[in-house]
Order: C-alpha cells, then structure tokens, then sequence
C-alpha cells in the first residue's frame, strides 16, 4: 500500500469578518501542497477569502460529553510552573442543528499545553454552550498568504467561470425550442477556433 | 477507545441506543467523536466509500471525451464538471476518514476490484450526445439520491451532499440543456439525443439500486436516518421529473409500458431488467475491466509525482532542521 501523505484539516474564512471553519481534510506531503489542494477540493466555487491548513495530529478536540466526563478538564486553567505559554487557536462547534454548521474559529489563547489550552477556552468564550471544542498551537497553523494580489489570484477565477454555476442555465426549458444562432451547439464542430 | 462505537454487548449499549436515536428523532446531526452503534458507523462507512470510489470512476466515461468537444465552450465546461467530479470523491473520501477508515484503505479496495462503485460507470460513453444524457439523466438520478443524503443525520455525510448537490445541479443543467438543443436541432442530432436515452434511461432508473423488497440494508438505514428516503421512493421522483421533459422535447422512452397514473400522480414504469444490473455489480457489465484498468494504470502512472512530492517534502523538512 503506497502513502497518501499526511492528512490535514482544512478552516476556510468565506468573507472578510467571518469566522474560519473546518470544512474538511486533504492528503498532502507539505504546507504549500496542503494549501494548494485545500484551495481545489473547497474553494472552486466564489466563497472563500482565506485558507488554513494544519496537520490532523496537531488538532486536538474534545466533544462536550468528553469534557464532562473529565473532571481535569473543568474550571479555569491553572498555568504549570516554569513552562512559557504559547498562542492556541480555539474552535468551538455550537449547534448539531442543521448539516451546515461547523467547528468556527472563536479566538486565541495563551497556555503551555492543549489540555490547558482547553480549559482557558472553556472560561473564556462562554457566550454560547460548545458541543465540540478543537485547539491547535497557533506556530502549527499554516495560512494562505493575505496580499490583496494572492486572494485575487487564488480566488477571483472561481468567480470568473460563470458556467459552473447553475444559474448560468436558467432558460432551459423542455418544449421551447432555441432558435438557430442562438447557441453555438448548431455551429459547433471545430474545436480549435 | 474500546467500547466508544458501541457494539451490542457493551453494558450500556441499550441505554446509549436509546438516548441516539432520541437525538435522531430530534433531527439532531450525529458528528464525529459522538457515541454511535457500530452498524451505523460500518453502514456509513460502506455506503461514503462506494459514493466516493464512483465519483472517482465517474470521471472517467466523461473525461475520455474532453479531447473531442465539439466547442471550447462545451469543452471548459466539461473540463470543470470532471473537475467537480474529483473533487466531490475527495470530499467523500473525507467525510469516511471521519469514523476511522483510512483514505489508503479506500484506494486499496477500489483498486484491487472488492469495493464497489455505482452501476453506470460500467456503460459506454459512445457519442457526444452521450455526455448530454450522463448531465441530464444519471446526474439527474444522482441528484435524487444526493439531496436526499443531504438529510442524512450524519454531520459530515450530509455536509458533502450539500456541497455536491449545489455543484451537481450545474451538471444537470448543462447535460439537459445539450439534449435539447440536439433534440430540436438536425435530424442526425435528434437521431443522436434519441439514441443516447435509449441507452441510458434503463441504467439510470438501476442506479437508483433494487426494489425496496430486495434492499436489505434500506430497513436500518431508514430507521438511523442515513437514508430519508427509500429507493422507489427515489426512483419515482426522478421519474416524475425526467419522463415528462423527455417527452415534451420531443423524444420519446424505450419503455412501451411507462404511463402517467392519474390516481397517483406518478410516472409508472415497466418492469427492470435487475438481471442486466446484478450482472454489472458483479463486475460482468460492458465496461467493468476497463474502467478498473484505468484506474490501477492512472494510479501507478502516478506514482512518480508522488515520490516527488514526498522527496520535495522530506527535502523541505531537512532545510528548516538545518
């Protein structure tokens, strides 16, 4: 059986103000590659701004019932002597309403493990119950470049491509026959012009 | 984590079977990492997986006509559909590593001929109008299918569908739009749409998957609510929508017994040639070896492109190390 690389979860910010989102994973051998193909599996369509690519091992999430049955998990985080904390992203999954909701990226915090990551996040963002939380080391968060000039070349084609969108199809209809001229499908036949 | 996928000899497997599907009753959306019986999780995981392999199977029938689009136009579009195609399989494949199976592994059964993929990827794509039909037929069926997966109470299945269906429904509309500008343009273009539904409309309707009464996994599938719908329920509303646009451009149905059933409101078929679609699931259809030679070759003409990925990687990794 040959590799198919590691996997990495994929967060894709669909306009500037929203949050980042888990919107799935891909296999790629490096950053670069994991950003790159990130970009063909979710962003084909005009609906993303930004991308982050951070490699699955490097995810550490609870669901709510884990935590609960963790007592270390609960009440406020207490720093461990002697370690400098770091930046962890936290992402926080608050509805199992619907199909389209998702693990959001909610803020940032400074702790010296994951579990301590996880109990700083618990005490902060109370705004809303999490029925998942995910925290990751800021350092392991790789990001598209936000230039204005890569978000164009990154995202704009999508836009561009109005024939993949269905839209562009609304006047079929089944008995009303096009004259002809009004497609090239009648002239069609050479491929190169 | 043993224990946590819940197989029925688990002491609280009763009480955990109980407080799940009370949340399915809810329309709650079951999501990784949760507690769910180990059938449900085995179910998902065949169903995602076959999904999966016939995206990527799916690409090929189309693919083998992007170099002969008769436009530019129709080649881009063809190019970004078999584009979509690839795309829809990695989600899918996605979506089955979330309960624990491997993307390797996948690949691994796809490729050494024991997982299966849908029927109609097995049938011959044998001329333009070909490529019409595929849109606007057997998209046509998948879209059926697709939104009602899009239901499917589990989070990552149904977030796929989502995603597929809104891409899907592009596919759709082109493949009908081609047929009926063939089917109202010349006589050899009217001769070439008919002779396409001719020989997809049968194969369309199999996809759906046997009759109810032969569907042993439907019962389940239905009650954990992976499946809203059953498969004639499906096969009847793809019919309802499709019989009468066939007929109003004009092109007619290779089913002498289809008749429009007042009482019910529904397009009623003849009987399916299941013997036809056991025969192509068994691997004994028109185009089961090739599709799957095409794949293994594709896969291992691959392969250096992998290595040099890995070897670029690896390389990448020594530099920030130094």
């Amino acid at each position: 059986m040959d590799t198919q690389w590691p996997r990495w979860e994929v967060f894709k910010q669909d306009a500037p103000g929203k949050p980042h989102q888990a919107v799935g994973s891909v296999h790629a051998a490096d950053p670069e590659h994991a950003l790159l193909t990130a970009r063909n599996v979710f962003a084909r369509r005009p609906q993303a701004v930004s991308l982050w690519v951070v490699r699955a091992e490097e995810v550490f999430s609870w669901t709510k019932e884990e935590i609960a049955q963790d007592p270390a998990l609960q009440g406020g985080a207490t720093p461990a002597r002697g370690l400098r904390p770091t930046s962890y992203l936290v992402f926080r999954k608050t509805s199992h309403k619907r199909s389209m909701t998702f693990v959001d990226h909610v803020g940032e915090v400074q702790a010296c493990s994951p579990q301590e990551a996880l109990r700083e996040a618990l005490a902060r963002f109370r705004d809303a119950e999490g029925l998942a939380w995910w925290v990751v080391a800021a350092e392991k968060v790789h990001r598209s470049d936000p230039s204005q000039e890569t978000v164009e070349s990154w995202f704009a084609p999508a836009k561009e491509k109005t024939y993949k969108q269905q839209q562009y199809y609304t006047t079929v209809s089944a008995s009303r026959p096009k004259r002809r001229g009004e497609d090239e499908a009648f002239g069609e036949g050479c491929a190169h012009c | 984590m043993p224990g946590r996928y819940g197989v029925p000899t688990d002491p609280d497997y009763q009480e955990r079977l109980a407080e799940f599907e009370a949340r399915i009753r809810r329309g709650e959306k079951i999501e990784p990492g949760d507690w769910m019986p180990e059938e449900y999780r085995r179910q998902l995981i065949r169903m995602i997986s076959q999904h999966a392999h016939s995206e990527v199977v799916g690409m090929l029938p189309e693919g083998a006509w992007i170099t002969r689009a008769p436009s530019l136009k129709r080649k881009l579009i063809l190019i970004a559909k078999v584009q979509d195609e690839a795309g829809h399989g990695q989600y899918l494949y996605h979506a089955a590593e979330t309960l624990g199976v491997r993307r390797e592994e996948m690949l691994e059964a796809l490729l050494s001929g024991r997982a299966k993929y849908s029927s109609i990827f097995n049938y011959p794509t044998l001329t333009w109008a070909d490529i019409g039909t595929i849109g606007w037929l057997v998209d046509g069926a998948a879209i059926k299918n697709q939104t009602m997966l899009a239901q499917c109470s589990y989070g990552p299945y149904s977030r796929a569908m989502v995603r597929i269906c809104a891409e899907e429904t592009f596919h759709h509309k082109q493949g009908k739009e081609m047929v009926l500008l063939y089917a109202h343009g010349t006589p050899k273009q009217r001769a070439m749409a008919q002779d396409a539904i001719n020989r997809w409309w049968w194969p369309a309707l199999m996809m759906l998957g046997p009759h109810d009464k032969d569907s042993p996994n439907t019962e389940v599938l239905v009650r954990w609510g992976i499946k809203t719908k059953t498969n004639d329920q499906v096969r009847q509303e793809f019919i309802n929508e499709h019989a009468p646009e066939i007929l109003a451009a004009g092109l007619s149905i290779p089913d002498p017994e289809l008749r429009y059933d007042e009482k019910s409101g529904n397009w009623l078929h003849g009987p399916i040639n299941w013997e036809e679609f056991w025969q192509v699931v068994g691997g004994n259809g028109p185009m089961n070896k090739e599709r799957l030679e095409a794949r293994r070759r594709a896969h291992a003409e691959g392969a250096w492109v992998r290595e040099a990925l890995q070897a670029y990687a690896a390389r990448q990794q020594r530099a920030v190390a130094v």
